[in-house]
């Protein structure tokens, strides 16, 4: 009789084994349904990156005292000296951008797999396209040169990768390849993304809207200027407000509630930023500070007379793309096809927005005045004035003219050549010592 | 008291038999040599024959044990027919007592199992002559020591190829054991602790536990809520066919427990009570400046221009600053600053705090405990409760633990036994709290207080210390005194262990065994800090936020309440079905068969209050929201676990005419692996050994000299799998906020999916021998083991584009060698005088065979060499300058030429390749040989045992007592200083020190050496070896005579010293060898103590 139960008991403890292993440990998922893949998208979206900040200590934008506390953390940013930089510099953002790519990577690869509802899978997979090609458009732009038709498909870009594997090579692939890349992950996301524009506060994710002004963007590096504008009309098309400084100037238009907002995602300034570091002679003389309206709206004075920044790292002052951008994107594009009249046109009728009535009637006359390669001058002005701080700045020296750039720090002057190699920022360290292909 | 009560209670029964006659006799063996504790007994089944009516319940106090002489006493009702005799490797005789009644003499033959010793295993018992595996047994009586809290620490010295190394003097720390080396680099290397079949559950001792994060941090561990009084013995199996049977837990070793159990015969009570005296440490040890000392080097930095690191700081410059003198006194010397100034410095000359005496104690200490104990045929009882109760030798410290015990072993019939065991246990431990720098740990502040600093003033005030900044300017008011009165940090560690144990016996071949285990743990912690105390402060400070006016807290005022409650429940269910049998004489089999299931739990609750007050005992909310950003002000954290395991496991053994034996073990382990590759869901352990019996040949009938001789050899393969990593993408549930107002749940990827994860693999070796001589005077055990451990699993760097800076990966191998002897000898044996030895010695060498280094390290990589390797800068003296000079390529060059320094770098020239080729080998931080030496002498009623632990060629680095270019007037050092620029100690240098390249110098050890090369100069390391006297014990048990006359079956008083002395390398600076290099271990303590134990 005993050993019956015995036997039994034997018996029963192999068969509910399986059961009896299964633990879900609480905090701990693999994703499955659509929802667990938005919140891991929504992990992606948060990572945050420094390049857009790091990237205005190297333009001309701000001025730097030496001897503040923790100024090795950017001096040698700002003085372009890549080749042998103090211990404490900051790296540009590299794993983290990878680390984002892994994200959508895996969003991307996990489409047919996924639990759901058709439009959120195909939402969700879209915008993971769309990032992807975001973080790939960064990459470039910052550790590669600018985008030359001729060239592109010779000069070194940056290694891909589209699924994870961490014992594969990773070589470094062509311009060209990569600006493929991005393309393909937008006409994706263009195919896929069913949300023409995003509501307030989930605005950092894409939409339609944003992948086509962001497409204007990539098409404006490219030096595809008709395919540029043809973008940005299309996002115009579903959204072409601009707020009007003369009558609102209780937020700035990069703040993630204007109405010109796109895709608020990318954190443009730090604690350092706005408060170790003060705004360059040579940009506080590029504003007309009494008809511009912008000036004060960006600027705060400190008490010794400088100015400092007044975007900051709140998240509100979290900026990617804004319809400003699409103007401005549109008035080079025309400018660069020679299309002279037009380019003048839509640049007058953009700062109508920004200067007062009598500025704006002084802005007039002086851009009618002007010839086409002093239009083209001035459009890059209007733009540095526009997104201050916001950065653009370096990209916009960087895939135009790579001027001159002279600093004086800590006494000393300091003077990026024009067409400086050092207008591409080498592979950071660690990236180089992981990867030999660098 | 206590001991009146039992008797009364217990009298009653004995008076119960009517009619009654006296037995009296002697026990002794075939040599003529009483044997003590044998059980004189009546077997319930002869009063079941002989009287029909209740005598079942009164016959099982019928019995007795035998005395030191063998003698024994037994009263029985007249109509008692025999009585029964036992005693463990001995045949039960039986005695008829119908006729003789007075001085029955009695010779119990050995039984044919005489030598075979049972040896439990938790899973099984094997007799001693089928063990193929290595394994080592202690008796508790042995190595019991006065003044312990917990069994580890007795265990120091006892056991060959087991390792164990005090964590530090606090009251209740845990000492380190490692078991055969470390088999692991990233994992733990802790021994798994098994009570009575049941392996236990705890927190792991941390890998670096003398880092100032850890060593003041009170955790409750898996024994030590176990009395040491109530272990039988302890087993630790070795090698891998004794241990797989454990599982993949088993890796780092067993330590079997055996509990004290009732043993047949009537009932005993034992009583221990032992008061012990905790001397203050000697704080001396530390070589640290007293006043005067101090004041002439504070002169002689002020005297010296070049030297500016601080140097406002300290009380002479003080001084000198506040009568406008430094300056005059740097240029024209001290005869010409004013006299007053002269007074004053001379003054603090002679104001002397010996910290020594502020921050240490001596202690006095009690211990108590109790157990009763009896049986009969069919059922036996043990029950005892016990208190510690130990105050530390630093102030503050203390550990009071109350045990209760309860077990009973019930033979319902002859085929079935059930067993109920209890193990319920408090421990209060109590200590300080430092801050997370640990500036305050007692024993560090000893070291940097200045020797003239008065704790309080004339008035009683609290002295804060002037000279303990935060940083300049910012000076947060500490003394030791008032954070001792206004802190308070203790864990109450609640625990119960209970174990339900069925056996069931079918035949004479078959018998099945089940065995329930609960453990509930209950962990309170409570960390208190008053409004006044430096700790509040130090928090306070973390609080600060930018006003329009300059800066506030949102730290509310009061104290600090922080609470950690951990309540942790596992339950282990093991069944197995045996088979043994014998056949055609010659052939034994042994088949077991089991499964195991385990469950456990763990959640844990962390709560903190701010603004505490302690008598309303409220909080106060936080209302500004940068609390909430501030992970430090979270009020409220819970942490949950839960893991399953389920195995089987079978072992078989074969033994061939009581010769040859060979044994195999093959275990499955399963367990939760969520998200784990499925194909490694069960892991396979296995093992395979062999013994042979060379005594029982023929051939070795005549070689009398030999009294026993086996050879063993095993072989087995253990694995584990990192539970951390999965082949797919594993996310964590947080929240992020991207945009204001809204807060989003989002799944962060927990670590990269790695597929390609394999086992860690060890795969162990031994071959032994047991060799008996001079029936067994000299009984010797030698083992020779490799283990070697493949595919550890360890972080390595991949390439960033794959989205990760690191994934865990298998890349290590270590093998760990060594041998293991211990030899145990009577040497003496006279009916008066007896002493007999016991000697361990153990050599464990671990070689890193592959591991990958970093291409940032500044340390070279440990291949090739062992686990603890320890690398080091070598140093060659001084120049002329008092700076150091180094080896390089053979020939002696300056700093400059050695990290080939150049005007205008930073010290980043040197290539972290070059860098790591800076160092040399020094030296291995695992003992080259460690054991102890156990020696008892008996003369006639007094007993003394001197136990020894011994480490020999142990290479240790120390903190550096003073940096060369950053000397200080705030801070007090070792006399080390004072020897600077002399011998091998760097002089003193600023920027301005004269000398040639001394600013590069200068520069280099000050600011820009990243790698702290400094810390690793040859200077601070250094070869020690020792013997610690670990116990000397004086006993002397009380004749017979008396005892008889007190009606006591024994009584023993003793008097024990621990720690009473280190013999071997010095190691000054520290107050012990064995926490050489930290400067946050506190002593371990020297006790005295006295006691008795009686039983009756």
């Amino acid at each position: 009789m005993k050993n019956i139960i015995y036997i039994i008991v034997f018996s029963l403890s192999f068969i509910s084994c399986e059961n009896y292993l299964d633990v879900e440990p609480i905090g701990q998922v693999i994703p499955k349904t659509v929802e667990d893949y938005r919140s891991f998208l929504t992990s992606a979206y948060s990572i945050s990156k420094s390049h857009k900040l790091l990237t205005t200590y190297r333009t001309d934008e701000l001025s730097l005292k030496a001897n503040t506390s923790g100024i090795e953390q950017y001096e040698d940013i700002f003085i372009w000296n890549d080749l042998n930089p103090g211990p404490l510099r900051l790296d540009f953002p590299y794993a983290s951008i990878y680390n984002t790519i892994f994200y959508t990577n895996h969003v991307i690869n996990s489409q047919s797999t996924m639990e759901g509802k058709l439009l959120e899978k195909e939402q969700l997979v879209g915008e993971a396209h769309a990032l992807r090609a975001m973080q790939y458009f960064e990459l470039i732009n910052l550790y590669a040169k600018p985008y030359n038709k001729l060239t592109a498909i010779n000069d070194a870009g940056v290694p891909i990768t589209t699924e994870y594997d961490s014992e594969k090579e990773y070589p470094v692939k062509t311009i060209e390849e990569v600006y493929t890349l991005i393309l393909s992950d937008l006409n994706k996301a263009e195919a896929l993304i069913n949300i023409n524009q995003q509501t307030l506060g989930y605005n950092y994710r894409f939409s339609i809207l944003a992948v086509k002004a962001f497409k204007a963007r990539v098409y404006l590096y490219q030096q595809e200027w008709q395919k540029s504008i043809d973008a940005a009309n299309e996002a115009l098309a579903i959204n072409n407000q601009l707020q009007d400084l003369n009558s609102d100037t209780s937020i700035m238009p990069s703040e993630y509630n204007s109405v010109e907002s796109i895709l608020a995602l990318e954190t443009i300034a730090n604690f350092d930023l706005v408060n170790k570091a003060t705004i360059s002679d040579d940009l506080i003389a590029a504003y007309n500070q009494t008809e511009d309206l912008r000036f004060s709206l960006y600027f705060n004075q400190n008490p010794n007379g400088s100015y400092q920044s007044k975007k900051s790292a709140e998240n509100k002052f979290k900026v990617s793309l804004r319809t400003a951008d699409l103007y401005l994107t549109i008035v080079e594009c025309l400018a660069n096809l020679d299309k002279e009249i037009l380019a003048k046109e839509k640049l007058i009728e953009f700062t109508k927005n920004r200067y007062t009535a009598t500025g704006w009637n002084d802005y007039k006359t002086t851009v009618n005045t002007l010839n086409l390669a002093d239009l083209k001058q001035e459009i890059l002005e209007e733009r540095r004035r526009e997104f201050a701080i916001e950065g653009h700045r370096w990209n916009d020296l960087r895939r135009t003219t790579q001027p001159e750039i002279t600093k004086i720090y800590n006494g000393t002057i300091y003077t990026l050549q024009k067409n400086d190699e050092r207008y591409t920022i080498l592979f950071p360290n660690d990236a180089r010592i992981n990867n030999p292909n660098l | 008291m206590k001991k009146l009560i039992y008797i009364l209670i217990f009298i009653p029964t004995l008076l119960l038999a009517q009619k009654q006659k006296v037995i009296t006799g002697n026990v002794t063996d075939k040599t003529k040599m009483p044997i003590i504790g044998a059980s004189v007994y009546v077997s319930s089944a002869m009063i079941g024959n002989e009287t029909k009516t209740e005598g079942v319940i009164e016959s099982s106090m019928l019995g007795t044990t035998t005395d030191f002489d063998g003698n024994f006493t037994l009263k029985v009702s007249d109509n008692i027919k025999s009585i029964l005799i036992s005693y463990i490797g001995y045949e039960t005789e039986k005695v008829d007592i119908s006729t003789k009644t007075k001085n029955i003499f009695i010779v119990l033959k050995q039984s044919s199992q005489a030598l075979e010793e049972v040896v439990l295993t938790g899973y099984q018992k094997i007799e001693k002559r089928k063990m193929t595996s290595a394994y080592a047994k202690v008796e508790m009586s042995d190595i019991n020591q006065a003044g312990v809290a917990n069994v580890d620490q007795m265990l120091a010295g006892q056991i060959s190829g087991v390792l164990v190394q005090p964590t530090n003097g606090a009251p209740g720390a845990p000492s380190k054991i490692s078991i055969r080396g470390t088999a692991t680099l990233n994992g733990s290397s802790d021994p798994l602790w098994v009570l009575d079949g049941i392996p236990l559950e705890g927190n792991e001792i941390p890998k670096d536990f003398r880092d100032k994060d850890n060593i003041d941090n009170l955790q409750s561990y898996p024994i030590a809520g176990l009395n040491p009084d109530d272990i039988e013995s302890i087993t630790v199996l070795k090698d891998a066919s004794a241990t797989s049977i454990y599982g993949a837990r088993a890796a780092n070793g067993v330590i079997v427990i055996t509990s004290k159990k009732g043993k047949k015969g009537s009932m005993r009570v034992n009583a221990n009570a032992n008061v012990f005296i905790t001397q203050k440490p000697d704080f001396s040890k530390l070589n640290l400046m007293d006043s005067s000392q101090k004041v002439d080097f504070e002169l002689l930095l002020a005297s010296r221009s070049d030297l500016k690191y601080k140097q406002d700081r300290g009380d002479v410059a003080r001084i000198l600053n506040n009568y406008g003198e430094y300056n005059n006194f740097r240029d024209n010397g001290f005869s010409s600053i004013s006299t007053d100034a002269q007074n004053e410095i001379n003054n603090l000359k002679n104001t002397n705090t010996t910290w020594g005496d502020e921050l240490y104690q001596m202690a006095l200490n009690q211990q108590y405990s109790v157990g009763i104990s009896g049986g009969s045929e069919n059922n036996n009882y043990y029950f005892s409760t016990g208190i510690f109760d130990e105050k530390g030798s630093t102030k503050g410290t203390g550990q009071k633990r109350y045990n209760i015990t309860l077990k009973d072993n019930i033979s319902i019939n002859n085929k079935l036994n059930v067993g109920i065991a209890l193990f319920g246990s408090q421990n209060r431990t109590s200590s300080y709290i430092t801050g997370a720098d640990s500036y305050t740990n007692p024993s560090y502040y000893s070291r940097n207080a200045n020797p003239y600093l008065k704790i309080k003033d004339e008035n009683g005030a609290f002295v804060y210390d002037p000279d303990l900044l935060e940083r300049d300017g910012l000076n947060l008011n500490y003394n030791i005194l008032e954070e001792r009165q206004n802190t308070n940090y203790e864990l109450v560690s609640n625990s119960l262990k209970s174990i339900f144990d069925v056996d069931y016996k079918l035949n004479k071949d078959i018998y099945f065994t089940t065995q329930l285990g609960l453990q509930l743990d209950f962990d309170n912690t409570e960390k208190f800090s008053d409004e006044q105390s430096f700790y509040t402060r130090k928090y306070e400070q973390k609080s600060q936020y930018s006003t329009s006016n300059g800066y506030d807290y949102f730290m509310p005022k009061g104290g600090i309440i922080q609470n950690w409650n951990a309540d942790g429940f596992q339950y282990n269910w093991k069944t197995m079905a045996n088979y043994n049998t014998k056949f055609n004489r010659v052939h034994e089999l042994d088949i077991m068969l089991g499964t195991e299931f385990r469950r456990n739990k763990r959640t844990e609750i962390h709560t903190k209050g701010f603004g505490f007050n302690p008598n309303t005992l409220t909080t106060i909310l936080i209302a500004n929201e940068l609390a909430l950003k501030n992970p430090l002000f979270n009020t409220y954290g819970k942490t949950y676990s839960e893991n399953a395991y389920a195995s089987f496991f079978g072992t078989a053994s074969y033994t061939y005419d009581k010769k040859y034996t060979v044994f195999t073990s093959l275990r499955y382990d399963g367990s939760n692996l969520f998200g784990v590759n499925p194909k490694y869901r069960y892991l396979p352990i296995w093992s395979f050994a062999g013994s042979w019996n060379v005594y029982n040949e023929d051939f070795m009938f005549d070689v009398d000299a030999v009294s026993d001789l086996k050879l063993r050899a095993s072989y087995g393969v253990q694995g584990n799998i990192d539970k951390s990593t999965s082949p797919f993408v594993l996310g964590t549930y947080d929240t992020a906020s991207i945009l204001p107002e809204v807060n989003e749940e989002v799944i962060r990827a927990l670590s990269a999916p790695n597929g390609n994860l394999r086992w860690e693999k060890t795969v162990s070796s031994n071959v032994g021998v047991d060799l008996g001589l001079l029936k067994n005077r000299i009984y010797i055990t030698g083992d020779y083991y490799t283990r070697k451990s493949t595919d550890l699993i360890g972080l390595r760097a991949v390439p960033l584009e794959s989205g990760y800076n690191f994934i865990n990966t298998n890349w290590a191998t270590v093998t760990n060698k060594g041998f293991e002897l211990s030899v145990n000898t009577t040497n003496i044996n006279t009916p008066n005088f007896k002493w007999t030895s016991g000697l361990n010695i153990s050599h464990n060498k671990s070689i890193v065979n592959d591991i990958e280094i970093r291409e940032n390290d500044f340390k070279p990589s440990l291949k090739g060499y062992s686990v603890n390797a320890i690398f080091a800068i070598k140093t060659a003296g001084l120049d002329s300058n008092g700076l150091p000079l180094f080896w390089k390529n053979g020939k002696k060059v300056s700093a400059v030429d050695f990290y080939n320094l150049e005007e205008g770098t930073d010290g980043t020239q040197l290539t972290r390749q070059e860098h790591r080729n800076l160092y040399s080998y020094v030296g291995d931080g695992t003992p080259k040989f460690s054991g102890g030496f156990r020696n008892s002498f008996k003369y006639k009623q007094f007993d003394l045992r001197v136990l020894t632990n011994f480490n020999i060629k142990q290479t240790v680095k120390s903190a550096p007592t003073y940096m060369f270019t950053q000397a200080q007037p705030g801070k007090n050092y070792n006399t080390d200083i004072l020897k600077a620029g002399t011998g091998n100690y760097p002089a003193l240098i600023g920027f301005n020190s004269p000398g040639f390249d001394t600013d590069l110098v200068y520069n280099w050890f000050n600011s820009f050496d990243d790698g702290k090369t400094y810390n690793d100069l040859d200077i601070w390391v250094k070869d020690i070896s020792y013997i610690r006297v670990s116990s000397v014990k004086l006993s002397y048990a009380l004749p017979k005579k008396q005892l008889e006359k007190l009606h006591l079956s024994s009584l023993n008083f003793n008097i024990e010293g621990r720690n009473l002395f280190v013999l071997g390398t010095d190691h000054d600076g520290f107050f012990d060898p064995e926490t050489y290099g930290s400067l946050y271990a506190q002593p371990i303590p020297r006790i005295i103590s006295a006691g008795f134990n009686i039983s009756f």
